[in-house]
């Protein structure tokens, strides 16, 4: 049945959708980031958001977040349409997510168990006991029990970002956003994150979304991807559909080719001109 | 001709995006201060604002009483020397209280506090907003105004004017030390001629209102350039800095407004 709603819409139905982005335009400064992206996530599954640096894809969980404000369209969360809510009921909204910011983003006033505590104490009522076990079941999951003393300025950059992921799983929410989860991770805990973020998934039936360009560690645990490019969505399907999509620009982001129509460079004129006819005294030409 | 009045329409127009600016930025401060002052407190509420006037307060406490003591100890040494002239060390006791009461308590207390709380405030949020801590709070449905904001804004409301009343009790005492126990003045003149002039109303009274009105502004500028800064290390820089030229601009010139209506009759 889930195969022929492949075949038939893409992927899975909309009405299974738990995050619905519609004709989203979001312009900083004169830059426009977004311009007419459409996009719907699966819920229970795990949907990753890869593109070239500097696309927009922490931006786009912000602005799913209800952090930033669309210049226009629309972002449903669970038929919420974010940009329409109060602020209080916002605030509800999000006690249903959980983020793993890029840095991690810890409070450097409480030690790693209380980092990890704060949501189950501020949004339950729960006994001391009772949150000693859950905030020591998140720190085992992530490997990291015996440093629930470390402050956070004491952790490694890897280290922080694994106790953040206990921190936004421990009121077990319904969604989870994940900001660049594998940069900075060795090899032995890159691994075991990307079994932990499967794992979540399964056994809690989470919505999960992986912002990455890790394409291998992407891959191996997204059942749906987008690929966002110069403001659009450029590909979305499988892995298997884009591993062989035919799209030269889809092409060379996942087999990483450094020539092809997405320039490395960042715009400029050209090298020969720059570097023979300058003006000494100014830096550019 | 034509240059020239494009030239003028250019100026007009950054004078006029300049005048947008400021009345957009001071729309965002007022509602900052509304959204994150008016919230009903919560246990959880009072243990940060407990917290906070601890730094706030108690940590300032002996900035603000040293300075008291050696503004009232220069207070007396200064207006001995011109009353003793006239033969009027007498009304010693009055001066020192009543400049400290009216002005000096009231201003000094808030400028030090600009210098010593108001700065640890806005660095303290900035870094906290630059290192994502303030997106991570939203993100886990905890609305930072309330959490971070609050009983920050709350512990400067109550504690600068604790710490103008100590400031005052203090530069009385040093204006005591000095005009009675070195330079001679009669004990009992010193303290009948001040209880005899200082009336509670209209002294300690307007010298409490300055403080309150101070310790809003003052919290209320530190705050918010903490919050709504640009987060990088030279934003905090300059945040900072302008908290502290702000904060002692305001407090100067409120001073002024607040002294023309309590005692200039206006």
């Amino acid at each position: 049945m889930l195969s022929a709603h492949k075949v038939s819409a893409g992927f899975y139905m909309t009405d299974t959708a738990f995050i619905e982005i519609q004709d989203l335009h979001f312009t900083r400064g004169d830059h426009e980031i977004f311009r007419g992206v459409n996009m719907s996530i699966p819920r229970g599954r795990v949907t990753a958001i890869m593109g070239p640096s500097g696309t927009g894809k922490t931006t786009l969980l912000k602005l799913i977040g209800g952090q930033l404000t669309p210049d226009s369209g629309r972002i449903l969360i669970d038929g919420q349409d974010v940009n329409r809510l109060s602020r209080k009921a916002l605030f509800k909204l999000r006690q249903r997510m959980g983020m793993l910011f890029q840095s991690g983003a810890l409070f450097s006033d409480l030690d790693v168990f209380e980092n990890v505590a704060f949501p189950l104490r501020v949004h339950t009522n729960l006994p001391d006991a009772m949150v000693r076990d859950i905030v020591l079941l998140k720190l085992q999951a992530v490997g990291l029990r015996g440093a629930r003393e470390l402050m956070p300025s004491e952790l490694s950059g890897g280290m922080a970002r694994r106790v953040a992921l206990a921190r936004a799983v421990s009121l077990d929410p319904e969604l989870i956003l994940y900001d660049e989860p594998f940069v900075g991770q060795d090899p032995i805990s890159m691994g075991v994150l990307v079994q932990l973020i499967k794992r979540l998934n399964q056994a809690l039936e989470l919505t999960s979304v992986v912002v990455s360009h890790d394409i291998k560690e992407t891959l191996s645990i997204a059942d749906y991807l987008y690929l966002i490019a110069d403001g659009e969505v450029v590909a979305h399907g499988t892995p298997q559909m884009l591993d062989t999509h035919q799209d030269p620009r889809v092409e060379q982001f996942m087999h990483g080719q450094p020539d092809g129509p997405v320039p490395f460079h960042y715009p400029a004129q050209p090298f020969y001109d720059d570097i023979l006819n300058h003006d000494a005294t100014t830096r550019i030409g | 001709m034509d240059a020239n009045f494009s030239d003028i329409l250019a100026r007009v127009t950054r004078l006029g995006r300049k005048g947008s600016d400021l009345l957009e930025a001071l729309g965002r401060a007022g509602l900052f201060l509304g959204q994150s002052a008016i919230s009903v407190p919560s246990r959880e509420g009072w243990r940060l604002w407990m917290q906070q006037m601890h730094f706030v307060g108690v940590l300032s406490l002996a900035i603000v009483l040293v300075s008291g003591l050696f503004i009232g100890m220069v207070i007396s040494l200064q207006g001995y020397t011109i009353l003793v002239e006239f033969g009027a060390e007498e009304a010693l006791g009055q001066m020192v209280a009543l400049s400290l009461l009216r002005e000096l308590a009231p201003v000094v207390a808030a400028l030090l506090f600009a210098g010593r709380a108001g700065s640890a405030l806005t660095a303290e949020i900035g870094l906290m907003k630059a290192t994502e801590q303030l997106s991570s709070m939203e993100m886990i449905g905890v609305d930072p105004l309330r959490r971070v904001v609050a009983p920050r804004l709350w512990a400067g409301f109550v504690s600068l004017p604790i710490l103008t009343v100590g400031f005052s009790v203090v530069g009385v005492w040093g204006g005591y030390l000095v005009g009675v126990q070195w330079l001679g003045v009669f004990e009992g003149s010193y303290w009948s001629n001040m209880q005899a002039s200082v009336t509670f109303l209209n002294d300690v009274g307007n010298g409490m209102v300055k403080s309150l009105v101070f310790a809003v502004v003052v919290t209320w500028i530190a705050v918010f350039q903490g919050y709504d800064l640009v987060p990088t290390s030279e934003g905090i820089s300059r945040a900072t800095t302008r908290t502290v030229v702000y904060s002692s601009l305001a407090v100067l010139g409120l001073d002024f407004v607040l002294t023309a209506v309590m005692f200039g009759g206006l």
